[in-house]
């Protein structure tokens, strides 16, 4: 029998206090508690489309168990904005038509967001690195690459938050 | 995630790691970053141990050498500036090709030498620089190099222990790393770490491990045999060349053959002992 357990965590600013399974992962809990944005691609680590933010670092919530947060912050993309108030991040996602389909998008712009928090002026090879672990069978990356470059701009210019 | 554990440990100090391990008898097992354990279909386990709070994230230098808490991330290991001037920044380099950013970010280095798979970049290298594992279980605390641990039944023993630090000791000379993988980022299909020694103008001492063979790094001890003593150079590299598609002991598995195991790895052997050969020379100067 598997022992339900309760852990607090912050969920995109607010406190949440939640009943979780012991092996449940971060993604399943994710998704239970609406966090749409989170999505399920391969769950063994391997396409980045799980990703979210835990205490400001990008990682997998496939690969990460619920348990493991307990106590810390995480960030999904519903955190940074939405259609009625997008990040700049997801502006310039728009602005350079980095999307298609959208499946990666969540994933992507969640390790832009951690390496443009370290880094105010990437490269476009520091970028192609950062996201190098996320795939996308759209794109081709080379319009990815471009958003995260136009919003480190607008980083520069202030148009952040 | 595929494990339907029954409960979820968060230690407070090794002790309590170690009871709980005991108490589970082969049935819990050591959670740190958790990237192999969401992965794993162990339908025996029942109990994971997390010990991410017991205070094992550190990176200190020590008269030359590093000690690396179990627990320290890959990315925090890259963040460290003791970690990356070690031996010219050879450990960096080699951490830098261990996956991506966001698997970094989770993998630590003792669940990198617990696991210590086959293909892994870190186990040849560390079997390279004779890094030192230390360990505690219900006996005490105990230290062995990497290769003489992974020799033995170290699954075993380790299921009862909690890997505390790993040593990384100096090095005069210089250290380069060679990986092959399909493309930035995967797992290698042929990795080798080469250190080597100069002293006038010569192969004072070698160092050289190969690794995802498909098998685990280890040292090839008949081709440092045959590096020291001679002259570093073209005419030395294409011997590295030669003796290496002969006697090399390679095999195959689902991402490469043993034939191309064989012709890789000459070549991959020979850069990176010319890459080492540069910096050792760079570094006398
Ligand atoms: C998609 C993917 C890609 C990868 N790519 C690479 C690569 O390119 N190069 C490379 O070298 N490696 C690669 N790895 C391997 C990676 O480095 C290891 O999976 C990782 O370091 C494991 O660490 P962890 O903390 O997440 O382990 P966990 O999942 O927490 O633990 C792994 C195992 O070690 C045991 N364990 C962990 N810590 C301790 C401890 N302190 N004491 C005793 N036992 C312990 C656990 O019980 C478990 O059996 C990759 C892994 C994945 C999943
Ligand atoms: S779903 Fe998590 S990495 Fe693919
Ligand atoms: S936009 Fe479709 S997977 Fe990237």
């Amino acid at each position: 029998m598997q022992e339900a357990m309760k852990i607090y965590f912050e969920l995109n600013g607010e406190q949440r206090y939640v009943e979780i399974e012991p092996g449940e992962s971060l993604l399943s809990l994710l998704r239970r508690l609406g966090m749409k944005s989170v999505k399920s691609g391969c769950e063994t680590g391997d396409c980045g489309a799980c990703t979210v933010l835990l205490n400001g670092r990008a990682v997998r919530s496939c690969t990460t168990f619920a348990a493991q947060v307990r106590g810390k912050r995480v960030t999904t993309l519903e955190g940074l904005g939405d259609v009625d108030d997008p990040h700049p991040l997801q502006e310039a996602f728009v602005e350079a038509g980095a999307v298609q389909c959208g499946f990666c998008t969540p994933g992507m712009i969640l390790v832009a967001y951690e390496l443009l928090s370290k880094n105010g002026a990437p490269t476009p090879q520091e970028v192609r690195a950062a996201i190098s672990g996320n795939l996308c069978r759209c794109t081709g990356y080379v319009k990815i690459v471009d958003a995260v470059l136009l919003a480190a701009q607008w980083k520069r210019e202030g148009k952040w938050r | 995630m595929r494990l339907k554990i029954k409960r979820f440990h968060y230690a407070r100090d090794v002790e309590e790691a170690l009871s709980l391990l005991s108490a589970y008898r082969g049935r819990g097992a050591i959670l740190a970053g958790g990237l192999d354990l969401a992965r794993s279909f162990n339908p025996k386990l029942e109990g994971l141990i997390d010990i991410s709070g017991l205070g094992l994230s550190y990176v200190h230098e020590q008269d030359g050498g590093l000690r690396i808490g179990a627990t320290t991330t890959l990315t925090e290991v890259l963040e460290s500036r003791a970690a990356r001037e070690y031996l010219g920044g050879f450990l960096a380099e080699v951490v830098g090709q261990v996956a991506n950013p966001p698997l970094r970010n989770q993998a630590t280095f003792g669940g990198a030498v617990a696991s210590a798979h086959p293909w892994a970049d870190l186990p040849t290298a560390l079997v390279a620089v004779g890094a030192e594992v230390r360990w505690v279980d219900q006996e005490g605390e105990h230290r062995a190099r990497v290769e003489e641990l992974w020799q033995g039944e170290f699954r075993r023993l380790l299921s009862s222990a909690v890997i505390t630090e790993i040593f990384l000791p100096p090095w005069e000379g210089a250290f380069a790393f060679g990986k092959l993988s399909r493309n930035v980022g995967d797992i290698a299909l042929l990795n080798c770490a080469c250190g080597l020694g100069i002293e006038d103008g010569k192969v004072a001492w070698a160092r050289v491990a190969l690794g995802a063979t498909p098998r685990r790094g280890r040292r090839l001890l008949w081709l440092e045999d045959l590096l020291t003593g001679e002259a570093p150079g073209e005419e030395l590299w294409q011997v590295v060349r030669e003796q290496v598609e002969a006697n090399v002991e390679v095999g195959a598995d689902r991402r490469a053959s043993a034939a191309w195991r064989r012709a890789a790895a000459g070549p991959l052997l020979a850069r990176t002992l010319a890459r080492a050969a540069e910096k050792a020379t760079a570094r006398q100067r």
